[in-house]
């Protein structure tokens, strides 16, 4: 379990770095390649990066999936809390329950989906090719305009991003209701800030906003005991 | 008939708290399963593309610039160089912090996160100097959410995502009343600390002022490279975005030093965190437009709207009371994702400028940034501060109140936000 949490850190920030190192290559590349420097400017104007946009694009599409899945680890996703933040902590719990089955469900189904639609466009063909069965009536799947890469494989983050969103859900929902105790994300953070004084000692896991539910501690142990359950930061 | 079930049902979802994202993600699933004949692939296919445009990867290279200069380094030099423009004047640590708000939150991206890098630092120093805990409080907490009104703004991309409107453009037209609103919150602020006479600083020699600018310049010519580069179309504004990103990296690691490399992974992450929580939603939000166009329902609206013979001004009060009240359920992304498809066709119709329509969503979504029952800045303010919310929220009165005052000034006077990307001949 460990070390998915730690292939799921290291993935999505491996895309997010690459992703952003491409696109500042390709822009550089461009107009590096204008300049008029003998020799250095036929070898810039050999290379071809048209691809670096549509691979940016793959990179952030996986990225955003898999990051969603991390996000439910480390509960950032936003909800309107406004209404089950004033109910009695039992209700509460039930619908916070609700909630993350609801998550389990959509991403289910969602994984579910895109698997079918990535079997169907060329995962069927290239799976059965390789084990050496028969391909009748099984139609190559497309590829993509610039990098000529099989689609298929492209489109995989939707079910396999999703499994482990649906699987992260279910992980939460089985803490939840353990324990009682959800994950926190701090939207302010800052760091640099240790010497600021008072006030920045606050901790942002707890505040009370309704944009997330409120578990079912009181607002006093989650001052104490909220860093410890933030998995994605509390290494 | 359709209509009124999807709304229900993404209503009464959203009600009970789960994500959004996932909220409207169910709704889609409910309608294409009971209520329709677009056949399954169409959508799944919606699934795949919805955000597999250019376009919408700024997003995360914005946040990726303002996480690497989110940090009390970059919060200090900005008071500093506030501190040593305006410190002066009447109420002038208040005043730095209206400036030094503005110019943190455009550079880091994040209301939150500039009230509590601006507000740990400068709310100790403002007691210390013998103002109030409320005053402080008051302006840190509103000013800080100045940051999505001057570019580069991640809700304006949002609003372009979900409208098809020009990025540069939205950019250019939040310059004007960005520093139109920095300047309101500063004139409240002022006036307040006049009439009650509140300390002011010693004068910053000019040495001084040279010094802080230039230690501040590195972080603020960020805002520069992007508005700079978009004008003169060295790069798309996806571009601009990702060599932002990479320059905001070598501030901070190498000329701030605030961090060290291996502090980047870190940033990193968090970064894509956060991207991919706003990505998520836009794939979700995207579909449940598809959705809505599919049923006409935007159409519907106009017709209704034309038909009633309501025009633009009772239009454009409507959606300002639609988009405050939504700020008491949502944050600013989710908002605009769900409600500018709706509104925006109206718009359109009624002969509002789409560049001009997006700037009041945004200055909506500030207002909701600043009061209960989700207002994030509030909250991390009550956090610093150590002041309850029901206090807080008296204490930022005469800011909100006059942040309204500006709503209706921008709702009713397009030229303030169109005449500059106008003038520059962006749209």
């Amino acid at each position: 379990m460990k070390f998915l949490d730690h292939l799921e850190e290291w993935l999505i920030t491996f895309l997010i770095g690459t992703a952003t190192v491409v696109t500042f290559v390709a822009v550089v590349h461009r107009y590096a390649s204008g300049l008029a420097i003998p020799g250095l400017q036929d070898w810039l104007l050999s290379i071809n990066l048209s691809w670096a946009q549509e691979l940016t694009i793959i990179l952030f599409v996986w990225m955003a999936k898999f990051g969603a899945a991390y996000g439910v680890r480390t509960g950032i996703h936003v909800g309107v809390d406004v209404l089950i933040n004033r109910l009695s902590p039992q209700r509460r719990a039930k619908l916070i329950l609700l909630g993350l089955l609801a998550g389990a469900l959509f991403t289910g189904i969602v994984a579910t989906l895109g698997g079918r639609f990535v079997w169907e466009n060329g995962a069927h063909y290239a799976i059965f090719k390789l084990a050496g069965l028969s391909l009748d009536d099984v139609l190559e799947g497309p590829t993509t305009p610039d990098l000529e890469w099989p689609t298929w494989i492209v489109y995989s983050a939707i079910p396999l991003g999703s499994s482990l969103m649906c699987f992260r859900f279910l992980q939460v929902a089985l803490g939840f209701w353990r324990t009682g105790e959800l994950p926190h994300h701090d939207h302010g953070h800052v760091d640099g800030l240790e010497d600021a004084g008072p006030g920045a000692e606050f901790d942002g896991y707890a505040l009370e906003d309704n944009l997330h539910p409120h578990d079912l501690r009181s607002a006093g142990a989650a001052q104490t005991g909220a860093r410890a359950d933030d998995g994605g930061r509390a290494k | 008939m359709n209509a009124a079930v999807i709304f229900g049902l993404l209503l009464a979802l959203m009600l009970t708290g789960m994500p959004i994202s996932i909220s409207l993600g169910l709704t889609v699933l409910t309608f294409l399963f009971t209520m329709t004949q677009v056949p399954l692939e169409s959508v799944a296919l919606k699934l795949f593309t919805g955000i597999e445009k250019f376009e919408i990867m700024a997003i995360p290279f914005f946040i990726v610039a303002g996480n690497f200069l989110t940090h009390g380094g970059v919060a200090r030099r900005m008071i500093h160089f506030a501190s040593s423009m305006v410190g002066h004047w009447y109420g002038g640590l208040g005043l730095a912090g209206v400036l030094a708000c503005a110019l943190f939150a455009a550079v880091s991206g994040s209301s939150p996160a500039t009230v509590v890098a601006i507000g740990a630092i400068l709310l100790p120093a403002m007691t210390k100097a013998g103002f109030p805990n409320k005053f402080g409080a008051g302006v840190i907490t509103t000013s800080g959410a100045l940051g999505i009104l001057i570019p580069p703004s991640i809700c304006m991309v949002m609003y372009s995502v979900a409208t098809n409107t020009s990025v540069g453009a939205l950019f250019m037209a939040g310059v004007i009343p960005g520093i139109a609103l920095a300047g309101v919150l500063g004139g409240v602020t002022w006036w307040r600390a006049k009439s009650n006479d509140y300390p002011r600083q010693p004068k910053a020699s000019f040495g001084e002022r040279v010094k802080a600018f230039r230690d501040s310049a590195w972080g603020l010519f960020l805002i520069v490279l992007i508005m700079g580069g978009i004008y003169t179309g060295i790069f798309t504004p996806t571009e601009a975005a990702a060599m932002s990103a990479v320059y905001a990296f070598v501030v901070a690691v190498f000329v701030y030093k605030d961090m060290s490399l291996k502090d980047v992974p870190k940033v990193l992450l968090n970064s894509a965190n956060m991207s991919a929580m706003l990505l998520y939603i836009i794939t979700n939000a995207v579909l449940f437009s598809f959705i809505m166009t599919s049923e006409n329902i935007p159409q519907a609206l106009s017709e209704w709207m034309l038909g009633h013979g309501l025009g633009m001004v009772a239009f454009l009060l409507a959606v300002n009371v639609i988009l405050l009240l939504a700020g008491n359920f949502m944050e600013p992304s989710s908002i605009v994702l769900i409600f500018a498809p709706i509104l925006f066709p109206v718009a359109v119709k009624l002969g509002i400028d789409p560049v001009h329509f997006g700037i009041i969503m945004v200055v909506n979504m500030e207002v909701g940034m600043c009061h209960p029952p989700v207002g994030l800045n509030l909250y991390v303010a009550s956090g610093i501060t150590k002041m309850g919310i029901t206090e807080l929220t008296v204490a930022v009165w005469p800011w909100l109140l006059s942040m309204l005052g500006f709503l209706i000034v921008v709702t009713y006077w397009p030229a303030l936000t169109i005449w500059l990307p106008k003038t520059l001949g962006m749209m």
